[in-house]
């Protein structure tokens, strides 16, 4: 396993080395805290946010993409070529969500080559949380601020230094190309990594979390979802920003015998989201709708992958225009879960 | 026109697109008139016939634009003669909000139009149409709001 | 501020008893600083979750009509139930909107107003902090005190992070109520009205245009501007009807500026300027100066106010003989 240090002077051009051959998208300053974005100047990266207000997903999963297009009667595929990409700076939930939407994109053996063609030239270099943020829960939900998954490189915020640890053979490549910028770690650095990692979880909440399947199901035709949906505004704002969620659409778009089939994200709580050709609405309400995202994340995801949707990024908490807040339902359900 | 300017505009030959929106009783007999009198006009415009100016959605001129149309003209009866008596001075209101608001987002008030045409007044029709169609002619091809769609082979 | 809230808990507890109100909509705290949720209490013994506070931003005439739409698949009789609503001057008058436009009845409402002093921009506080989040926060009437989640403290003044709808703010007593408790408000503040549309209106077209491009491309289509608004009840939005199908759904640019302007025009002599789609919006996108442009055309053309009282007309629903026809081409 390869160790190395980083001195943060030589961040910007360990980036701009890195970047060179690669799109490089990295945290920068934006005026909802951080964002991700394509940067081509590595000194407008910003490390010192928290998780970024929207999550890095677009990076391999964007809002839309045209699948083919098409003319008159014959279609035309999209070139499914990708560049290699530097997803630098994501949080370990970010990362490990990443690990989650692998899953679903190579479910029961398919796999979604429009997905994989950038996720396969994605090497992520994640950056362990010394402080979390203010709706953080990722221990509660199996994770953590130091975790490794769906990370080729974990960094560690060390003061005057990044530390890097490569956790896959990308990783220790990419590692190695800029090893003429690097030193290898000491054991002092170690034991401060091993220091700010047992700090950093300390300070996360825990949160009661459903894990009894069978009593989340009964949750169904519980009441509580009668007042989450009269609250719940049903905008698509909790899906959009969370890491994890991959629901999309698909149409067609046309233009004078010209056209494209495009997907785009889609949210379960839209109203349309359900609504059939014919009319019909399986899920009438709004409460019907929340529940599915809850349900989803906290049932049918562990049903179908056996782990919960949810990394605990705090996003959809932070930006849910009606207060609506996951940790407090999971606490609910949890305590429902108890009784039946 | 310089060679350049012209190029910019779309090169040797571009001519402005232009949607007309004309109400079925008074404008859309106004063009008749003109067609029937003979009188020349300019070629730039597609005609969509509407019951009353009072029917036209904002967004069809929004849509319009975003299609690819270089310029819209709308023409309704004059205040008073409305066939449902009050339809065009509902629609007044939204039209002069439109028209404001897409100015403000940037988009040259050049290219959007609005008159009162009578059935009587076919000359007065080829007038504005040219007159139109010069206006949306300064300005060049649209390209804000226009929706681009990859290369299709 | 806790005395009326004191106040206010008592009287819906009155009215849940004496049976006036089957339910009322308010306030109560979010898990978050600085952030509330709307409630909906239904017995005396839960008014205890009532809050009234300087964060109480939501527009709850929003989540009226909800309340008075007749359950999915219920057979039989229903009646609608009685809902009680505290309402700030701007909610008030998102409740005459919806009264006028049929969307909840006067008769079946029980509004208690509350004169308010303007409202926390929870966007504003964030700016303030930077990059970090918002870990603590108390609020007393001049400011807000806050500490980052970086431990850092800072002290506010409340006039900063005032949502910029409530520093213009007219009307900050309900137009429309059935009982006003606390103190009446300061009087209105003196500002140049539409100062921010009237400054965005000297840019160039060009200006304008790249201003708006820079601030659409941010949207990520979530409609949480457009869920959050009383006016937006649509059961189906122009966004998404897909005959005709007035725009795409992805967040190509062009069809984000259709949807904005959609948006935008359909607020036409409706907009309240209450904030609650600035509020909502994830990306801190500033819809308040489209809106406000609309208003300020009203305003000015049609020398029309937006729901002051429930007898005047609105103003895309009247018209006058010599209404302003200087924009036309050919008039
Ligand atoms: S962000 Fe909040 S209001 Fe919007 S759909 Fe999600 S839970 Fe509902
Ligand atoms: S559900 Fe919420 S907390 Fe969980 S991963 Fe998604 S956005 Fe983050
Ligand atoms: S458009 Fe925005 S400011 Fe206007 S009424 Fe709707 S939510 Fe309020
Ligand atoms: S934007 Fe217009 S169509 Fe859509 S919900 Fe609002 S008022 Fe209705
Ligand atoms: S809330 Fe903001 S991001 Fe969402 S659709 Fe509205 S403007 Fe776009």
């Amino acid at each position: 396993m390869l160790e190395m240090t980083l001195d943060k002077s030589k961040v910007q051009e360990f980036l701009r080395l890195l970047g060179e051959n690669r799109r490089l998208f990295a945290p920068v300053k934006d005026r909802m805290g951080t964002k991700f974005s394509e940067v081509a100047d590595p000194s407008l990266v910003c490390l010192d946010g928290l998780n970024t207000n929207l999550s890095p997903k677009e990076v391999v999963f964007p809002q839309w993409e045209t699948l083919y297009t098409f003319k008159e009667d014959h279609a035309n595929e999209v070139k499914l070529a990708a560049q290699e990409t530097l997803l630098f700076g994501a949080r370990p939930c970010d990362a490990r969500a990443l690990g989650l939407l692998d899953q679903v994109f190579t479910w029961e053996g398919i796999d979604d080559p429009y997905y994989l063609r950038r996720r396969e030239k994605t090497c992520v270099v994640a950056l362990a949380c010394n402080t979390p943020g203010e709706a953080c829960f990722c221990t509660s939900v199996g994770g953590s601020p130091v975790g490794e998954i769906g990370a080729d490189v974990l960094a560690f915020d060390l003061g005057e230094q990044l530390y890097l640890r490569a956790l896959t053979e990308r990783g220790e490549a990419l590692l190695k190309e800029a090893s003429t910028l690097t030193e290898k770690a000491t054991e002092e650095d170690k034991q401060a990594v091993q220091q700010a990692a047992a700090e950093a979880e300390k300070q996360l909440q825990a949160i009661p979390i459903p894990k009894d399947l069978a009593a989340l199901k009964e949750s169904f035709d519980a009441e509580i979802w009668e007042e989450l949906g009269l609250k719940c505004l049903g905008c698509g704002t909790c899906a959009y920003v969370c890491p994890t969620c991959h629901c999309f659409d698909i149409t067609d778009e046309t233009k004078k015998g010209v056209g494209r089939r495009v997907r785009n994200w889609d949210s379960c709580a839209f109203s349309l989201f359900t609504l059939h050709g014919s009319g019909h609405n399986p899920r009438t309400t709004q409460a019907a709708r929340y529940r599915q995202r809850v349900l989803h994340k906290f049932l049918y995801c562990p049903e179908n992958f056996g782990e919960a949707f949810c990394v605990g990024c705090g996003r959809c908490i932070t930006n849910c225009p009606a207060g609506l807040d996951l940790r407090a339902v999971l606490e609910r359900l949890s305590s429902l879960a108890k009784v039946t | 026109m310089t060679k350049k300017t012209n190029e910019k505009m779309g090169g040797n030959g571009w001519e402005p697109r232009i949607v007309a929106f004309l109400c079925n009783w008074c404008s859309y007999a106004g063009a008749d008139l003109a067609g029937v009198s003979r009188i020349q006009y300019p070629p730039n415009v597609r005609v969509i016939r509407v019951p009353c100016s009072g029917r036209i959605n904002p967004l069809f001129i929004v849509k319009a634009l975003q299609t690819g149309a270089d310029g819209v003209l709308v023409s309704g009866c004059h205040p008073g003669d409305c066939h449902y008596i009050s339809g065009n001075l509902y629609a007044r209101r939204k039209f002069a909000l439109l028209k404001s608001l897409l100015e403000y987002v940037g988009i040259e008030p050049q290219r959007v139009h609005f008159s009162w045409v009578s059935a009587a007044e076919g000359p007065r029709f080829a007038e504005i149409l040219g007159k139109v169609t010069d206006s949306v002619r300064s300005v060049g091809p649209a390209s804000k709001m226009i929706k681009k769609f990859e290369e299709v082979a | 501020m806790k005395q009326v809230e004191e106040t206010l808990r008592q009287e819906v507890a009155k009215l849940l008893e004496d049976g006036t109100i089957d339910v009322f909509v308010g306030h109560e705290a979010a898990s978050l600083p600085l952030k509330t949720s709307p409630c909906f209490v239904r017995s005396p013994k839960e008014v205890d979750r009532l809050v009234w506070n300087r964060i109480c931003t939501s527009n709850l005439a929003t989540y009226l009509p909800q309340l008075f739409k007749r359950p999915v698949g219920l057979k039989g009789e229903w009646t609608p139930p009685k809902v009680g609503v505290v309402a700030k001057g701007c909610d008030s008058r998102s409740i005459v909107g919806l009264i006028k436009e049929k969307q909840i009845p006067r008769d079946r409402l029980f509004i208690i107003g509350i004169g308010c002093e303007g409202m926390i921009d929870r966007h504003s506080v964030g700016r303030a902090l930077g990059v970090v989040g918002l870990a603590d926060a108390k609020v007393d009437d001049k400011s807000v005190q806050v500490i980052g989640t970086d431990g850092r403290e800072k002290r506010i003044d409340i006039a900063d992070v005032l949502a910029a709808s409530c520093r213009e703010c007219q009307h900050r007593e309900a137009v429309l109520s059935n009982l006003t408790i606390g103190e009446t408000p300061s009087s209105a503040p003196e500002v140049s009205h539409y100062a921010n549309v009237a400054e965005f209106e000297s840019k160039s077209p060009q200006e304008r245009w790249e201003h708006w491009v820079g601030e659409l491309s941010r949207c990520i289509r979530c409609y949480a501007c457009r869920q959050a608004c009383p006016n937006c009840y649509c059961e189906e939005c122009f966004a998404e009807e897909t005959a005709p199908k007035w725009l795409g759904v992805t967040t190509d640019l062009s069809d984000v500026f259709v949807f904005h302007l959609g948006r935008a025009f359909h607020q036409a002599g409706r907009c309240v300027d209450c904030g609650a789609c600035v509020a909502a919006c994830p990306q801190g996108i500033d819809l308040r100066l489209l809106n406000q442009k609309i208003n300020k055309d009203v305003e000015e053309l049609f020398e029309a106010q937006v729901s002051l009282s429930l007898e005047e007309a609105e103003a895309l629903s009247s018209f006058r003989m010599e209404d302003d026809q200087s924009f036309m081409t050919e008039p």
